[in-house]
C-alpha cells in the first residue's frame, strides 16, 4: 500500500517529465477507443507512467497516473459519472486522487479542467499542469474513428 | 401503504437514466465499476434489431487500471467464461448482445450489466491490489503443470545462515530451486538482485555431486523495473527465466528430454 506521504511527494514533485511525443493508437482489442502510454522520468525516480484513453463514441476521456507498485494513483475522467463511497454522485468531470484509506475510490470535481472530453489535447495540457508533469514533446490529436459501427 | 413489491416495481426503473449520444441511447445504470465509476450501456436499433453494448467501456476501464500492457491468458479465459454464462458476444473489445424478439428489454439490460460488472471485477485479480501475489501465480502455474514443489523451504547455506527458497521443484528429470524477483520499485530492484545472488552463492555447494539442482532466478518482467545488468548479474550464477515467457520457464524446471 502506497503511504500517503509518498503519494504527496510524488504528486508535488515538479521534476516529473515526459521526454517524447505522444501518439494515440488502437488498443489490444481494437475497440472504438484509442490509447497511449508514456513513461515519466523524474529526479526522484519513482516508477511511474501515464496512460490515456479516449472513446469518441461514448465521449469518454481518461488520463491516469500509474505507479508500478501501487497501480492507479491519480486519474482524470471526463464523460464518466462517479459515485463516492459516501454515496455522493460526483459528476461526469472528476478526478481520482490516492488516499491510503480508500485508495483511488474517492473523486472530486477539478475546477482547473475546463476543456471538454472532445478536446483531448487541450485537456492533456490542463492535466499535466495540475499533475506537475512537464511534457517536452507534442501530443497528436486522436485519429478519426468510424462512428457507424456494424454490429 | 404501498407494499414493498409494488414499490420495487414502481421505482427500480427510476434508477436508470436515458439520454442520446452519437446515434446511441445511453443508459446510465445504478451499477458501479470497482472504483465507483458509473456503468453506462448503449442501445442502438437498426432495421428492427435492437443491439445493447458497452461500446468497449468495460475493457477500457479495466485497461486504465493496469500496469501491464495486455490482459493475461487467465484474464482472457475468465472473460470468455463470463460471456458464455451470460450469452454475451465480444466484438472489437465491446461486450454486446442482440435483444431477441421475445426478450424483455429490462432482462437484456440486466444481463449485459451483470457481464460488465463481472468483467470489471477482474480488477480484483490484479497484483497491485495485493489479492494475488506473484508467488501465488507461480504456485498455480506449477500445479497446473503437475510439477511437485515445496514452497519457502529453509536451506542451510555454507555460511551457516538459513536461506529461504521460494520454490523447490522435483521433476523426474530435474530438481530446481526457484527464487522469484518481483518489486514495484526500481530503487529496490538492485537490492533484490543482490539478495538472490547471495542466496545462490551461499547454497552453491548443493549443486555439486549427484544432487544436480538447477538454480532458477525468475524475473517478474510484467513490470518494466529491471535492467540488463540485473539479468546478466544473475546469469553468471543461475538460469534466468522471465514470467512473461512461461513456456521457457516450464522447460527449465520440467525439461521434456
Amino acid at each position: 500500500m502506497l503511504p500517503q506521504e509518498e503519494f504527496e511527494e510524488i504528486i508535488n514533485d515538479a521534476s516529473k517529465r515526459i521526454e517524447s511525443d505522444i501518439a494515440w493508437d488502437e488498443d489490444e482489442d481494437h475497440s472504438p477507443a484509442v490509447e497511449f502510454r508514456a513513461e515519466i522520468a523524474s529526479e526522484t525516480g519513482y516508477p511511474l507512467f501515464v496512460k490515456g484513453s479516449y472513446n469518441p463514441l461514448t465521449e469518454k476521456l481518461t488520463y491516469a497516473l500509474i505507479h508500478r507498485g501501487a497501480g492507479r494513483i491519480y486519474a482524470l475522467d471526463l464523460g464518466q459519472d462517479h459515485r463516492n463511497p459516501n454515496g455522493q454522485l460526483v459528476g461526469e468531470k472528476h478526478k481520482h486522487r490516492w488516499d491510503e484509506n480508500v485508495r483511488d475510490k474517492d473523486a472530486y470535481v477539478p475546477t482547473d479542467i475546463t476543456a471538454p472530453a472532445t478536446e483531448p489535447v487541450n485537456v492533456w495540457q490542463q492535466f499535466c499542469a495540475e499533475a506537475r508533469i512537464t511534457h517536452n514533446g507534442a501530443m497528436k490529436s486522436p485519429p478519426p474513428t468510424q462512428l457507424d459501427l456494424f454490429f | 401503504m404501498v407494499s414493498p413489491c409494488t414499490e420495487i416495481a414502481n421505482t427500480v426503473g427510476e434508477l436508470y437514466e436515458c439520454s442520446s449520444i452519437n446515434g446511441f441511447v445511453r443508459i446510465r445504470t445504478p451499477y458501479l465499476y470497482p472504483d465507483g465509476d458509473v456503468i453506462d450501456l448503449y442501445l442502438q436499433e437498426k432495421d428492427g434489431q435492437i443491439t445493447l453494448t458497452d461500446l468497449g467501456d468495460t475493457l477500457r476501464w479495466l485497461r486504465m487500471q493496469t500496469v501491464t500492457r495486455q490482459k493475461t491468458d487467465k484474464q482472457e479465459a475468465l472473460i470468455r467464461d463470463i460471456c458464455l454464462t451470460l450469452g454475451i458476444e465480444q466484438y472489437r473489445g465491446m461486450l454486446l448482445l442482440r435483444v431477441k424478439q421475445n426478450e424483455p428489454l429490462a432482462s437484456a439490460i440486466t444481463r449485459l450489466a451483470q457481464a460488465t460488472i463481472r468483467v470489471s471485477d477482474l480488477w480484483f485479480t490484479f497484483r497491485t491490489r495485493a489479492f494475488e501475489s506473484i508467488q501465488e501465480e507461480v504456485a498455480e502455474f506449477l500445479s497446473e503443470l503437475k510439477i511437485p514443489f515445496t514452497q519457502n523451504e529453509k536451506v542451510r547455506g555454507r555460511s551457516g545462515r538459513t536461506r529461504t527458497i521460494d520454490f523447490h521443484t522435483r521433476h523426474p528429470r530435474q530438481s530446481a530451486f526457484i527464487e522469484v524477483l518481483s518489486t514495484g520499485s526500481r530503487a529496490a530492484a538492485n537490492a533484490k538482485v543482490d539478495s538472490i545472488f547471495a542466496t545462490w552463492s551461499d547454497t552453491h555447494y548443493l549443486k555439486v555431486g549427484q544432487n544436480d539442482i538447477k538454480f532458477v532466478s525468475l524475473f517478474d518482467d510484467t513490470l518494466d523495473i529491471w535492467t540488463a545488468d540485473n539479468f546478466q548479474f544473475l546469469e553468471g550464477i543461475s538460469d534466468v527465466a522471465y514470467w512473461s515467457r512461461p513456456e521457457q520457464f516450464a522447460e527449465l524446471v520440467a525439461p521434456k528430454s
